[in-house]
C-alpha cells in the first residue's frame, strides 16, 4: 500500500458534507458523513463535475448536476446517469488531520 | 421576418437589433462570441457546451488568468522550392486577417505568443515537395503559444506538413488561407510526449473554387484538442477534413470541427475515425455543419467512427446539422461506435488467421481507408506504423477485451 498523504486538518470539514482537495495531481473529496470520513475521487464517473460541490445524505455523496450519488463505502453510484463506480482511498485520522493513502 | 403590419411602427429598428435580425448566422452560432482578447471570454467552469467535455483540471491552467508562463516550443520550417518561409513579429498585418479566435484559450493564444511564422506560396506556383512544418515542445513546466499563418495564392499548389512531438504544454492558431482556385494539402501529427497538452485552432478560409484536404493524425498527448473550421469566402470552394486518433489509457484527444456554408456550390467532406483502449482513454468529436440561407448548391456530409477496443474507454460523438436552406445537392451526417464485428474476426479466423492477427488486419482495414488517402507518401508508412505500434504496445496485464458477449 502507498503511504499516506496529508489531505486536511478535521477542522476543515463539515459535521456532514464535503471539501473538494488537491493531492499532487489527484482531485480528492474528503467527506465526513454520520461521523465517518471517507474519501472518493472528486471527478464524477459520469461528467467532469466535482462531487465535492454535492450534497452528503445516506452515506452517499450526490453529483449536483444530474443527481447520481456515489455510495462512499464503496464508490458505486446508487442511481442513473452514471453507471460506474468513482474510486475509493483509505483514509487515516491521526490528531487533527486526515490522511488519504492514494494508489 | 413575419411582423404583423404597424407592430413595430414606423421606427426604423434600433442598430443594435438591425444587426441581429439580418445576420444569417445559424442559430446554434448565435451567442458565439469572438475577439481577439481573452478577458472577453469568462474562465471556463465545465459547464459552457463548448467546454463540457474537457477535463479542465489537466490543462495547467490554459484557460484561467494564471497561465503558467516560460514553456519553450521551437517552430522549424523546411520550405518547398519556392514557399516562403518567414519569422514575423506581432503586429504584422498577415496575422489575424482571416481568424477571430471563438474561445478563451485560443484568445489566451493570440495575446501570447512573442512571434509567429509565414509561409506564403505565391500565386501560380506548384510546389513540388511539401513543407514541413516542425513543432517541438522542450518542457510541459510552462505554457507555450504560438501562430502559424499558410497562405496559398491564387492558382498555386502546396502540401503542408505539420509536425508535433515532444513535451509541451501548448496552445495555438493556425490560419490556412487558400485563395481563389488555388489547392492545399495539410497534414496536422500529433505525435506529442505523454505528459503533453496541446489546444489548438485550425481555421480554412477557401476563396472561389479553392480546395482543401485537412488531415488530423492524433496518437500522442495528455490532452488534445484540436479545432479545424472551416469558412467559404467565394463559390464553389471544396474542403475535405479528414482525422484518425488513437486514444489510450488516460489520453484524451479531442476534435471539434465546424464547417459554415456561407457560399453556394460549395462541398465539404467530413471524416473522422478513432480507436480506443485502456482505462479512461476518452475520444471527444463534435461535427458542427451549418448551411445558411444563402449557401444554395451546398454538398456535405461528415461522418465519425470509433472502435472501441477495451473496456474502460469513452467516447463522446456529437454530429450537428443546421440547414438553413432546401436547396442543397446533399446533406447529412453519421456517427457510430462500436466494437470490432464479429463477423470480420470469424472470416479471418476460419481462413486460419489466429485471433490477434485478425484483430490487427481488421483495425489496419479501419484506418486504411484514411490513411491511403494522405497525400505524402512516406507518412503512410509512418502512420501505419504508428498505429501498428499502439496495437502491439504491450497491453496493461488488467486490460480486458471487450468480450463477445458483453
Amino acid at each position: 500500500m502507498a503511504e499516506f498523504a496529508r489531505a486536511c486538518a478535521l477542522a476543515e470539514l463539515p459535521d456532514e458534507g464535503a471539501i473538494g482537495v488537491q493531492i499532487g495531481d489527484l482531485s480528492v473529496a474528503i467527506v465526513r458523513a454520520e461521523g465517518e470520513v471517507y474519501a472518493v475521487h472528486d471527478v464524477c464517473s459520469h461528467e467532469e463535475v466535482p462531487l465535492s460541490e454535492g450534497e452528503v445524505y445516506d452515506h452517499t455523496v450526490e453529483c449536483w448536476l444530474h443527481g447520481s450519488c456515489f455510495d462512499l463505502r464503496t464508490g458505486k453510484p446508487t442511481g442513473p446517469p452514471a453507471t460506474q463506480p468513482v474510486a475509493t482511498y483509505p483514509v487515516k485520522i491521526d490528531g487533527d488531520d486526515v490522511y488519504v493513502s492514494l494508489p | 421576418m413575419s411582423v404583423p403590419q404597424g407592430a413595430l411602427g414606423d421606427r426604423p429598428p434600433k442598430p443594435a437589433l438591425q444587426g441581429a435580425v439580418e445576420s444569417t448566422a445559424p442559430v446554434s452560432r448565435l451567442h458565439e462570441r469572438q475577439s481577439f482578447d481573452p478577458a472577453d471570454f469568462g474562465v471556463p467552469t465545465g459547464r459552457e457546451e463548448e467546454w463540457r467535455f474537457t477535463p479542465l483540471r489537466r490543462l495547467r491552467g490554459l484557460h484561467t488568468d494564471a497561465v503558467p508562463g516560460d514553456g519553450k516550443v521551437s517552430v522549424e520550417v523546411g520550405a518547398a522550392p519556392g514557399v516562403i518561409a518567414e519569422t514575423v513579429e506581432r503586429g504584422d498585418p498577415r496575422l489575424g486577417a482571416t481568424y477571430v479566435p471563438a474561445d478563451r484559450v485560443s484568445a489566451q493564444a493570440w495575446a501570447s505568443f512573442t512571434e509567429a511564422r509565414v509561409v506564403t506560396v505565391p500565386a501560380e506556383v506548384e510546389s513540388s515537395a511539401p513543407t514541413w512544418i516542425a513543432v517541438r515542445g522542450e518542457n510541459a513546466a510552462g505554457a507555450a503559444f504560438g501562430h502559424l499563418v499558410v497562405d496559398v495564392q491564387p492558382n498555386a499548389r502546396a502540401v503542408v506538413v505539420l509536425e508535433h512531438t515532444g513535451s509541451a504544454t501548448y496552445a495555438d492558431n493556425v490560419e490556412l488561407i487558400v485563395r481563389d482556385g488555388a489547392s492545399l494539402a495539410v497534414v496536422s501529427l500529433q505525435e506529442w510526449a505523454d505528459d503533453a497538452v496541446h489546444l489548438s485552432h485550425h481555421h480554412v478560409q477557401l476563396g472561389r473554387d479553392a480546395k482543401i484536404t485537412h488531415t488530423a493524425v492524433t496518437l500522442g498527448g495528455s490532452v488534445v484538442r484540436l479545432a479545424p473550421t472551416v469558412r467559404y469566402a467565394g463559390p464553389g470552394g471544396d474542403a475535405e477534413l479528414r482525422g484518425l486518433y488513437f486514444a489510450d489509457a488516460g489520453q484524451h484527444l479531442e476534435h471539434r470541427l465546424f464547417v459554415d456554408h456561407t457560399e453556394r456550390n460549395c462541398r465539404s467532406r467530413v471524416s473522422y475515425k478513432g480507436a480506443l483502449r485502456g482505462q479512461d482513454a476518452h475520444a471527444v468529436w463534435i461535427g458542427d455543419v451549418a448551411i445558411r440561407p444563402e449557401a444554395t448548391g451546398t454538398d456535405t456530409y461528415e461522418y465519425n467512427r470509433n472502435l472501441v477496443l477495451s473496456d474502460g474507454t469513452r467516447v463522446d460523438s456529437v454530429p450537428n446539422l443546421e440547414i438553413l436552406t432546401g436547396e442543397v445537392v446533399g446533406a447529412g451526417h453519421a456517427s457510430a461506435s462500436g466494437r470490432l464485428e464479429d463477423q470480420h474476426l470469424f472470416y479471418l479466423m476460419a481462413r486460419g488467421i489466429p485471433f490477434e492477427e485478425a484483430r490487427r488486419l481488421v483495425i489496419e482495414g479501419f484506418f486504411g481507408e484514411l490513411i491511403g488517402q494522405i497525400e505524402v507518401p512516406e507518412l503512410r508508412d509512418r502512420i501505419t506504423a504508428a498505429i501498428e505500434r499502439e496495437l502491439t504496445v504491450a497491453a496493461p496485464a488488467d486490460e480486458r477485451l471487450v468480450k463477445a458477449d458483453g
